[in-house]
C-alpha cells in the first residue's frame, strides 16, 4: 500500500469514556468485522477484560476504508486502556501512530486521564482529533463538553465531532476526519528496514509475536532480521496484520502496522521498544525506544502450597511475555516461605496479575500488602533500595529513610473540594494550587507520599465524591520521612510478611486499626490468638481472636454419614487455602487487611 | 450358617407441617400417599436381604402419623423377612399431639418398646419460632399417656442455641424435662440448614444468628445438670439414665476418670441399659439396613441410599424395581475414617480391639500421627485401648473428625 493512503491512529480517553465501543463501530462501518460476528468491545478479548468491562492491553487492527474522496485507505487503529495504571501501555501505542482520537464522555467531560493521555499524545507529536462521545445519554451536555475541548485544544466548537459509539451516530465523520487530518506515515520505503516493536504477546507455536510499526523499508516472511539492541537474529515465521485475528500477509510495507512472529522463546530476546532491521543490510541507527516501565508498587506473591512454587515461576514468566511492565524476583519469607517479590504499575495492575495467575494458571496464592520502594541511607553512607518492609535493615544502621512522593491532580466538581481536602490531608498530602476548569469543575494539585496513595486512595476518592472525581499522578521525587517499621505479631511471633513501613505519627492509629481488622479476618482457632502491633519491640496495639469454643456436628446418624463426611471433607479442603503459620491459620484477607482499614 | 446382623430402619417421610429448621426428607400435605407408601414399604421389605435385626427403628418424618393397621401390616412383613428377637429394641419416633392413649396402647401391642418424642422446648414462644405444631402441655400429656400405656423407655428431643435463647431459659427447659423422668434425652444444638425458613429469616436479619459461645455454655450446663440427675452423657448429643435406683446416683461426667471405661472391655450398654442400641450401630459403623424413601443402608463395604421422594420411591416399587439410587463403595481407608468420625462421637470412643478386628491393623498403626497431634492439642485421649474425645474435643469434634478423613 502506498504510504500516502495509510493512516495510523489510536484511541485515547479517560477510563470508560467509550474507546472500545467506538472501535467496535469503526470496525463495523469499515466492514472489518461482519455484523453477525460483532460483540460489544470486541477488541477486549481477555476473559478479565470482558468481565470487568475495561481494556487492560492495547490492541491493533487493520481496517480498509473507502473514503468520500473515492480513494481506498488502510487505517491502522490501536485501542488503548484508560486506567491510570496502564498509561505506559498508552505511551507505547502512541509511538506507532501519527494521530489520536481523543474521546470524551459527553456527560462527564474532561477527566484526569483525558488530560494525562492528551499530553502524552502531544509530546509524541500526534495530530489530535477530539470526539465527544455518548451524546445519546439523556444527561449528555455535548455543547458544554465541546467548549471544554475548544478551551483545551483551540479550534471551533463545530470542529469537535459529536458521536454516539453505542448508537452508531456520526461514525462516518470520525473516519473522514482520520483520513483528512491524520498525516500519512513519513518513512522511507527505500531505506533499510526499521520497525518499532510496540507490544508483544507469546504464542506457544509462533514464539514471541512482536507488534510492529514499520517506519522505513519493509518486513518479509523468511527474510532474516536482527533486533538492534540485543543483536539477536531471527527469521520470521509469519508476517501479517490484525483484522483483528492474526492474518498472514507475508509482508508489511513502510508505514504499516502489523505483527512479526519471531519464533523467539523469551522476551529478553525480543523486547518491547526495540527496533527490528534487516540482517543483511542493517539500518545504521535504531528508532528511539521507550523508557522501560517503572514499577511503583511491590508485593510478595506466594503459593499457599509450597509445591506450587515452580508453577508460580512459570506462570509469572508467561505473563511477563505479554506484560512488559511486570517485574519479579525470588523472595523468601519466614512466614510464607518461597515466593516472588513482584513490581506493578499500580494496585489495579497488581489485582489483574493476581487474578490472572489464579484463574489462568489455577494457582492458589497469598499476596502480601503492597509496598513502595524506599531508599535507605545507612550510617555508612550507602543508599539501599528496599521494597519489602521485611528487608529493612537494623534501625541502628539507618541514617535516613526516604520515600517516593507523587504529584497528584484531582479533577472534581467544586462541591467536593471539602471532603477531598479532608481525605488528602489525613494522608500527609501537601496542598498545592486549585485551578478552575469552568464554573463547576476544578483541578486540585497535591503532593503526597506514594505509600499513602496506593492504599485505596482511588476508591476512597470515588466514594467521597460519589464517583465524580478522577485522579492522575506522576512521580515527584524521593524525600526523607520519619518512617518506622510496624511489626505485626500473631500468637506472639512477628510475621515478616505482615510488617509495614508507616509514618511515626500514624503508627498508633494504623497499628490499632490493623489489629482490629486482623481480628475480624483471622478465623477463630482452637486457642486464643493474640495479635499485636509493635514498633521496635514496643507493643502499641493488641487484640485477641477468641478461641473457637464449639464446632461439632449436632447430629450424625446412619442416613447422614455420606453427607456429613463430605461436609467435613470440604472444610478440610477449605483450610488448605489458607497459610499455616505455626499453629495459626492465616487467610489471605489478613495480609491485605491494611488496604481495608476504617477511616484511612 | 449364621444370619448376618443388621440394625433395621424404616423411614416415614410424612409430617403434619414442616418445622422451620427442618431439612429432613419429609413432606407435609402428601398424606394421600400414605397407603401406597405402606404397600411400597412392604414390597421393599419382602425383597430385603435376610438378616437378624436386634434393633428396629421407625424414624421420620413423623412415624406416629401412620395408622395402627398399616403399622401392623408392616410389622407382619418385618417379622417374616428379618429375624427380630423378642428382646429387640423397637423404637418409634412420635410427635406430641399425634399420639392419643389408644394409639400408644396399640403400639405397645405391636411390640414397640421405646418411644422417642420430639419435645424441643418447654417454652411456647420457642416452639412457635421452631414452627412446632404442639405445645409443651401436649408433650407432658403424651409422656403421661405413654407411661400409662406401659412405655418404660422414653426419649425426649430438645433443641438449644435458638436465636435469642438465654442460658436461664435453657435451664428451665432442662429442669422441666427432668421432672418428666425420661430414660433418655437427645439435646441438639440448632443447626441452620440451607433452604430452611429459619436460615432465611436469619440471613434477612429478622432474627439474631445463634451464638456458638453461648451454645457451648448451654451444653456444659446440660452436662452438669444431667450428671447430677443421674444421666450418662454417652454421645455428643445423647444422654441415658443410669439404672433406675433410689436415691438416684450421680452419673460421672464425660471427662471424669472412669466415666465410662470401668473395665477395658466396658461399652456404653454396660453403663446404662437405656442407651439407644439402634443408634449405637450407626456410631460404631456396624451394618444397618434402611427401608423407605431416602433410607440408607450399610454393609460389607457398601453404602446405598433409596430415592428420596416418596412418590418416586412408590413408583419404583410399583414397577417392581429396586428403590436404591446411589451406591457408594467405601474403600477400607475411607471406612477407617468413617469409623473414627462416627465412633469418636461416643464417650466409649473407638476401641482398638474392634478396629483391629475389623481392619487387621490397630489404631496406632493407621492413625499414629493423627492421634499424637490431636493429643498435643488436647482434643483426644489415647491410652492404647481406645481413642476418645477430651471434653474440649467433644465441643470441637469437627476439628478432630476432619483429621481422620482422607
Ligand atoms: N450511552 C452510551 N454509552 C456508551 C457509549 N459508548 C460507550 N458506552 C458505554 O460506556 C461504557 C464503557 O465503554 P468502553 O467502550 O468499554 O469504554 P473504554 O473507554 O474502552 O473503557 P476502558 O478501556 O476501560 O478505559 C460501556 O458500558 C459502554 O456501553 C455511547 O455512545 N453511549
Ligand atoms: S416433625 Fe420432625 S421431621 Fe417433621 S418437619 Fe418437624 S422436625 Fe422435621
Ligand atoms: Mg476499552
Amino acid at each position: 500500500m502506498d504510504p500516502a493512503r495509510i493512516r495510523n491512529f489510536c484511541i485515547i480517553a479517560h477510563i470508560d469514556h467509550g474507546k472500545s465501543t467506538l472501535a467496535d463501530r469503526l470496525l463495523e462501518v469499515t466492514g472489518t468485522i461482519p455484523e453477525r460476528e460483532m460483540t460489544a468491545q470486541v477488541l477486549d478479548t481477555m476473559d478479565l477484560e470482558r468481565e470487568k468491562g475495561v481494556t487492560i492491553k492495547a490492541s491493533a487492527v487493520r481496517m480498509v476504508y473507502q473514503a468520500a474522496d473515492g480513494e481506498t485507505y488502510e487505517l491502522n487503529l490501536i485501542d488503548t486502556p484508560g486506567h491510570v495504571d496502564f498509561s505506559y501501555e498508552v505511551s507505547r501505542a502512541l509511538a506507532a501512530c501519527e494521530g489520536a482520537l481523543l474521546v470524551v464522555d459527553a456527560f462527564q467531560g474532561i477527566e484526569a486521564q483525558t488530560l494525562a493521555n492528551l499530553y502524552l499524545a502531544l509530546e509524541a507529536g500526534l495530530e489530535i482529533i477530539p470526539v465527544v462521545n455518548k451524546i445519546d445519554l439523556s444527561s449528555a451536555r455535548p455543547d458544554e463538553v465541546a467548549m471544554e475541548l475548544v478551551d483545551l485544544l483551540g479550534g471551533a466548537p463545530e470542529e469537535m465531532l459529536q458521536v454516539s459509539a453505542k448508537e452508531g451516530i456520526n461514525i462516518q465523520a470520525v473516519l473522514e476526519a482520520v483520513v483528512r487530518q491524520v498525516p500519512p506515515p513519513s518513512g522511507r520505503p527505500d531505506r533499510p528496514l526499521r520497525a518499532l516493536i510496540f507490544d508483544s504477546h507469546y504464542d506457544p507455536y509462533k514464539g514471541v509475536v512482536a507488534y510492529v510499526r514499520v517506519v522505513d523499508g519493509a518486513v518479509r516472511k523468511g527474510e532474516p532480521l536482527v533486533l538492534m539492541s540485543t543483536g539477536v537474529g531471527t527469521e520470521p515465521i509469519e508476517v501479517g496484520v490484525f483484522t483483528p485475528g492474526m492474518h498472514p500477509t507475508g509482508r508489511l510495507g513502510t508505514g504499516e502496522v502489523g505483527y512479526v512472529a519471531t519464533g523467539l522463546k523469551t522476551v529478553q530476546e525480543c523486547r518491547v521498544g526495540d527496533t527490528l532491521t534487516d540482517a543483511d543490510t542493517p539500518a545504521p541507527e535504531p528508532l528511539p525506544g521507550y523508557r522501560p516501565a517503572k514499577p511503583m508498587v511491590f508485593a510478595g506473591i506466594y503459593p499457599t502450597e509450597a509445591e506450587d512454587y515452580n508453577g508460580l515461576r512459570d506462570a509469572l514468566e508467561k505473563l511477563r511475555l505479554n506484560d512488559a511492565a511486570l517485574v519479579f524476583e525470588p523472595e523468601t519469607s519466614q512466614a510464607l516461605q518461597f515466593g516472588f517479590r513482584c513490581g506493578f504499575l499500580g494496585l489495579f495492575h497488581m489485582e489483574i496479575i493476581q487474578e490472572r495467575l489464579e484463574r489462568e494458571y489455577g494457582l492458589d496464592l497469598i499476596a502480601t500488602a503492597p509496598s513502595v520502594a524506599y531508599q535507605i541511607v545507612t550510617t555508612q553512607g550507602e543508599t539501599l533500595e528496599v521494597s519489602s518492609p521485611a528487608d529493612l535493615p537494623d534501625p541502628a544502621t539507618i541514617q535516613e529513610i526516604r520515600e517516593p512522593w507523587m504529584q497528584i491532580q484531582i479533577f472534581t466538581p467544586a462541591e467536593y473540594i471539602g471532603p477531598i481536602m479532608e481525605l488528602m490531608t489525613r494522608r500527609r498530602a501537601e496542598v498545592g494550587t486549585t485551578e478552575y476548569l469552568d464554573a463547576r469543575r476544578v483541578v486540585l494539585h497535591y503532593r503526597m507520599p506514594l505509600a499513602e496513595m496506593i492504599v485505596d486512595l482511588h476508591d476512597r476518592l470515588k466514594s467521597a465524591t460519589r464517583g465524580y472525581a478522577s485522579l492522575d499522578y506522576t512521580f515527584d521525587g524521593y524525600r526523607p520521612g520519619d518512617l518506622v517499621k510496624l511489626d505485626i505479631l500473631v500468637n506472639k511471633e512477628p510475621v515478616d510478611a505482615l510488617a509495614l513501613i508507616v509514618h511515626r505519627d500514624q503508627a498508633y492509629e494504623k497499628g490499632s486499626a490493623l489489629v482490629r481488622k486482623m481480628k475480624e479476618v483471622i478465623p477463630r482457632q482452637m486457642f486464643p490468638v493474640p495479635i499485636q502491633a509493635a514498633i521496635g519491640g514496643r507493643i502499641i496495639a493488641r487484640a485477641t481472636v477468641k478461641a473457637l469454643r464449639k464446632d461439632v456436628l449436632a447430629k450424625c446418624y446412619g442416613g447422614d454419614v455420606t453427607r456429613k463426611r463430605k461436609l467435613l471433607e470440604r472444610q478440610k479442603a477449605g483450610k488448605k487455602r489458607m497459610k499455616q503459620f505455626g499453629r495459626v491459620t492465616i487467610p489471605q484477607e489478613a495480609f491485605l487487611a491494611v488496604l481495608r482499614l476504617e477511616g484511612g | 450358617m449364621t444370619t448376618a446382623e443388621a440394625a433395621a430402619y424404616v423411614h416415614v417421610p410424612f409430617c403434619r407441617a414442616r418445622c422451620a429448621y427442618c431439612d429432613f426428607n419429609t413432606y407435609a400435605g402428601i398424606d394421600h400417599l400414605i397407603p401406597a407408601y405402606g404397600d411400597a414399604l412392604r414390597a421393599e421389605l419382602r425383597a430385603a436381604p435376610h438378616a437378624r435385626a436386634r434393633t428396629l427403628y421407625f424414624g421420620g418424618g413423623t412415624p406416629s402419623i401412620l395408622p395402627l393397621d398399616l403399622l401392623a401390616e408392616l410389622f407382619h412383613v418385618l417379622r417374616l423377612t428379618l429375624h427380630i428377637p423378642s428382646d429387640a429394641e423397637v423404637t418409634l419416633e412420635a410427635n406430641p399431639g399425634t399420639v392419643p392413649p389408644a394409639y400408644l396402647r396399640g403400639l405397645r401391642e405391636l411390640g414397640v418398646n421405646r418411644l422417642s418424642l420430639g419435645a424441643q422446648s418447654i417454652h411456647e414462644d420457642e416452639l412457635r419460632l421452631l414452627g412446632r405444631i404442639h405445645t409443651w402441655a401436649e408433650t407432658a400429656e403424651a409422656v403421661e399417656a405413654a407411661r400409662a400405656a406401659g412405655f418404660d423407655n422414653l426419649n425426649l428431643d430438645f433443641i438449644y442455641g435458638l436465636p435469642g435463647q438465654t442460658l436461664a431459659r435453657w435451664q428451665e427447659t432442662l429442669e422441666a424435662a427432668l421432672r418428666l423422668g425420661p430414660e433418655h434425652l437427645s439435646l441438639y444444638a440448632l443447626t441452620l440448614e440451607e433452604g430452611t425458613p429459619l436460615k432465611s429469616r436469619i440471613a434477612r436479619g429478622e432474627l439474631r444468628p445463634p451464638d456458638e459461645d453461648l451454645a457451648a455454655e448451654m451444653v456444659e450446663l446440660a452436662e452438669e445438670v444431667l450428671a447430677d440427675a443421674g444421666y450418662f452423657h454417652y454421645e455428643i448429643s445423647n444422654w441415658a439414665r443410669l439404672e433406675a435406683q433410689s436415691p438416684k446416683p450421680r452419673a460421672k461426667r464425660w471427662w471424669e476418670p472412669g466415666a465410662w471405661n470401668l473395665k477395658p472391655e466396658a461399652f456404653s450398654e454396660d453403663i446404662s441399659p437405656f442407651v439407644c442400641r439402634h443408634n449405637l450401630t450407626y456410631w460404631r459403623n456396624e451394618p444397618y439396613l434402611g427401608f423407605g424413601a431416602g433410607a440408607a443402608s450399610w454393609r460389607e463395604g457398601r453404602r446405598w441410599t433409596n430415592v428420596r421422594h416418596p412418590a418416586d420411591y412408590i413408583a419404583r416399587l410399583e414397577a417392581g424395581r429396586s428403590p436404591a439410587e446411589e451406591v457408594e463403595e467405601i474403600p477400607p481407608r475411607l471406612e477407617m475414617g468413617e469409623m473414627m468420625m462416627m465412633g469418636l462421637r461416643l464417650a466409649e470412643g473407638v476401641s482398638d480391639g474392634r478396629f483391629r478386628a475389623r481392619f487387621g491393623q490397630g489404631l496406632e498403626e493407621v492413625f499414629g500421627e493423627e492421634l499424637a497431634r490431636l493429643q498435643d492439642l488436647e482434643l483426644l485421649e489415647w491410652d492404647g485401648r481406645a481413642a476418645r474425645l477430651t471434653p474440649r474435643g467433644r465441643l470441637l469434634g469437627n476439628q478432630v473428625f476432619r483429621c481422620f478423613l482422607p
